[in-house]
């Protein structure tokens, strides 16, 4: 094998580790929300804690393997938004998991997730519109009722 | 070295042309996300139009015919900006695939779950082995060269996207024909409005990069049999394929299903289940999924195939180490198909197997919006700069209004393109360190654009082939 078939291989192997450089940066410096049990309603103990309202409430249950119930919240805050809040617990880390991928699976075309979510112990928090500022005051409550039963 | 490559046949016509363009951005999967927003999807797919899909189009076919040139956007950017920009624009093209990959290709796995038994889709090792079958599926249905693959394509987009899209408009009309309860308020010109504010402008760049890959035929022109006569027609043709498609499907499922239930829990086959019940054709839900999956599977095939093409014609320019440049019989870039599929693989089982990487997937999603903008942004900024620079061109194909039209298509553009940059970069209100946020999206986006300025760096003449002049390492 001559130097410059070498250089091309050593040229090869830094693309494919540039490329698989992000996603393990990201696994590596992210913290996974590790799959556990959260007691009560964290989204309605996180609301009254900011003081938002809950303007309704139902019951839900996804058709998804696993999901074994949640809720869907209207929420508003003094300053006149509304955000909606879905939660949706499961049975598994693996059937949470799946659900995560399916969010990740259905952005429209090329683009982002449409809503944000985050993981909550067994449950998966999902919130539109996608840059909600209820759903941001609600995020550090919820990660510290994660925090505080794990 | 290259076997003896068939001379690229000329297999592709209008109808074909087309079909790549639809496979690229035709899916089903969106129908449901855009389906929430009522009767305002309407007025965000006319914001995508406007600053999007109509001026893609236009660029793309007096681009298309002005250098019916192998390369898609690379040959457009070279010829505007040389060939750096070129290089550049095509490997964001590529590089952003590798990215987004899995989650089409765990959309397809989890689809056919749903065809199958629905408990599989929490089965790992189940969704792998699904998207790499598919994935390595695809790359073989590439190897096999353009005939091969625009058969699928044909076949696949028809059957995959068209026909369930078709299905699903018709029972939207037979709900309204048949006086069922419509779940969004009557229809008013105010509510097609989208609400824009600081909450919905990440969405913006979602909407515009809704319609990437209309570009995707113009990596095709070698093969197009008469590209200054087909581009054209056939980027209007998938335009109006489309548009009719996209806002008609989402409109029947968003009369249909409350928007209650079209959240997270509406993946496509939880919307399709929804209506298909509420329809009593519950037994039409398997069927469906295993055509939701063909058009997920040629959804993916049309982004495998176009870029790599390019990337084969950059290496055989001698802009990449003779590595890169192999080519089969059938004319198919093989280095570079096997190369995606390794690196493909990696990030699919990342993506799998490590919860963390699919909890901070949307940070990646960012990544792929972002390098998809500077794809766009270097071709709108060709389209205006080759309009001063190569006025002389032949251009069978020209955007009307002369100078002014081209500013206003390039310009709506630019604009839409470059604001999806930007919002691109917006954390999301409820992460708390921004700088952490954007430093970490532009430092991937920097990563997986990057390359192409190394190969460039250590470009030499031995990278060419033989018959072009260079000499053979």
């Amino acid at each position: 094998m001559t130097i410059s078939k070498n250089g091309e291989i050593c040229l090869a192997l830094l693309v494919a580790v540039l490329f698989i450089l992000p996603c393990l940066m990201l696994g590596l410096i992210y913290e996974e929300a590790p799959y556990h049990t959260v007691a009560g309603e964290p989204v309605r103990e996180a609301a009254d804690a900011a003081g938002i309202s809950v303007a309704d409430v139902e019951g839900t249950l996804w058709n998804m393997a696993g999901a074994t119930g949640g809720k869907t919240y209207t929420l508003t805050d003094p300053e006149g938004d509304t955000a909606y809040i879905a939660t949706q617990a499961f049975d598994s880390a693996e059937s949470r998991d799946a659900a995560v991928r399916l969010y990740n699976a259905h952005a429209p075309g090329k683009g982002k997730q449409v809503g944000s979510m985050i993981v909550v112990g067994q449950y998966i928090v999902y919130a539109t519109p996608v840059n909600s500022p209820i759903f941001a005051k609600l995020v550090p409550a919820l990660q510290q009722a994660a925090k505080a039963t794990t | 070295m290259s076997e003896a490559p068939i001379a690229n046949k000329k297999v592709l016509g209008l109808f074909a042309l087309a079909m790549i363009n639809v496979a690229a951005v035709l899916s089903i999967r969106n129908f449901p996300s855009m389906a929430v927003y009522g009767w305002s999807c309407i007025g965000w797919y006319v914001l995508g139009a406007i600053v999007f899909l109509i001026p893609i189009s236009l660029a793309g076919a007096e681009l298309a015919t002005g250098w019916p040139e192998g390369g898609g956007v690379y040959a457009w950017v070279k010829q505007a900006f040389g060939e750096k920009g070129g290089f550049v624009a095509l490997f964001c093209e590529w590089s952003n695939n590798l990215v987004w990959f899995p989650t089409v290709l765990s959309f397809t796995a989890s689809t056919l779950a749903f065809a199958l038994t629905p408990d599989l889709a929490a089965n790992p090792w189940f969704m792998f082995a699904v998207m790499m079958i598919v994935f390595w599926g695809t790359t073989a249905i590439a190897y096999f060269g353009e005939e091969t693959s625009t058969k699928f394509s044909n076949i696949g987009v028809i059957l995959g996207s068209i026909v369930p899209s078709l299905l699903i408009i018709g029972l939207g009309l037979w709900w309204l024909g048949s006086g069922q309860k419509i779940v969004i308020p009557h229809f008013t010109l105010a509510q097609t409005v989208p609400t824009i504010n600081l909450s919905t402008l990440p969405f913006f760049a979602t909407i515009v990069l809704l319609f990437a890959g209309m570009e995707m035929a113009g990596f095709h022109a070698l093969e197009t049999k008469n590209p200054q006569r087909d581009f054209p027609r056939a980027m209007a043709l998938s335009a109006v394929i489309i548009v009719i498609c996209t806002v008609l499907a989402t409109l029947a499922i968003a009369i249909v299903i409350p928007a209650s239930q079209l959240n997270l829990a509406s993946g496509v086959m939880q919307a399709i289940q929804y209506f298909f019940d509420a329809a009593g054709i519950a037994w039409l839900v398997g069927p469906m999924a295993l055509l939701i999956t063909l058009g997920g599977v040629v959804n993916l095939a049309a982004w495998l195939i176009g870029p790599a093409k390019g990337l084969g014609i950059v290496a055989e320019e001698g802009n990449m180490p003779p590595l890169f440049d192999k080519t089969n019989k059938y004319g198919a870039p093989v280095a570079v198909l096997l190369i995606q599929a390794l690196i493909g693989s990696v990030i699919s089982l990342l993506y799998v197997f490590l919860p963390s990487v699919n909890q901070a997937y949307w940070i990646l999603s960012a990544m792929t919006v972002e390098l998809l903008c500077i794809v766009y942004i270097l071709v709108f900024a060709a389209l205006i700069k080759l309009r001063y620079s190569k006025p002389d061109t032949p251009r069978p194909f020209k955007i009307p209004g002369g100078m002014i039209g081209v500013w206003i298509v390039g310009g709506l553009g630019l604009f839409g393109t470059v604001l999806s940059f930007i919002v691109g970069l917006m954390p999301p209100m409820y992460f708390t360190n921004w700088i952490v946020y954007v430093g970490s999206v532009l430092l991937g986006t920097f990563l997986l654009a990057v390359p192409p300025l190394i190969f460039l760096k250590f470009k030499h003449p031995g990278w060419l082939k033989k018959q072009n002049g260079g000499e053979q390492p």
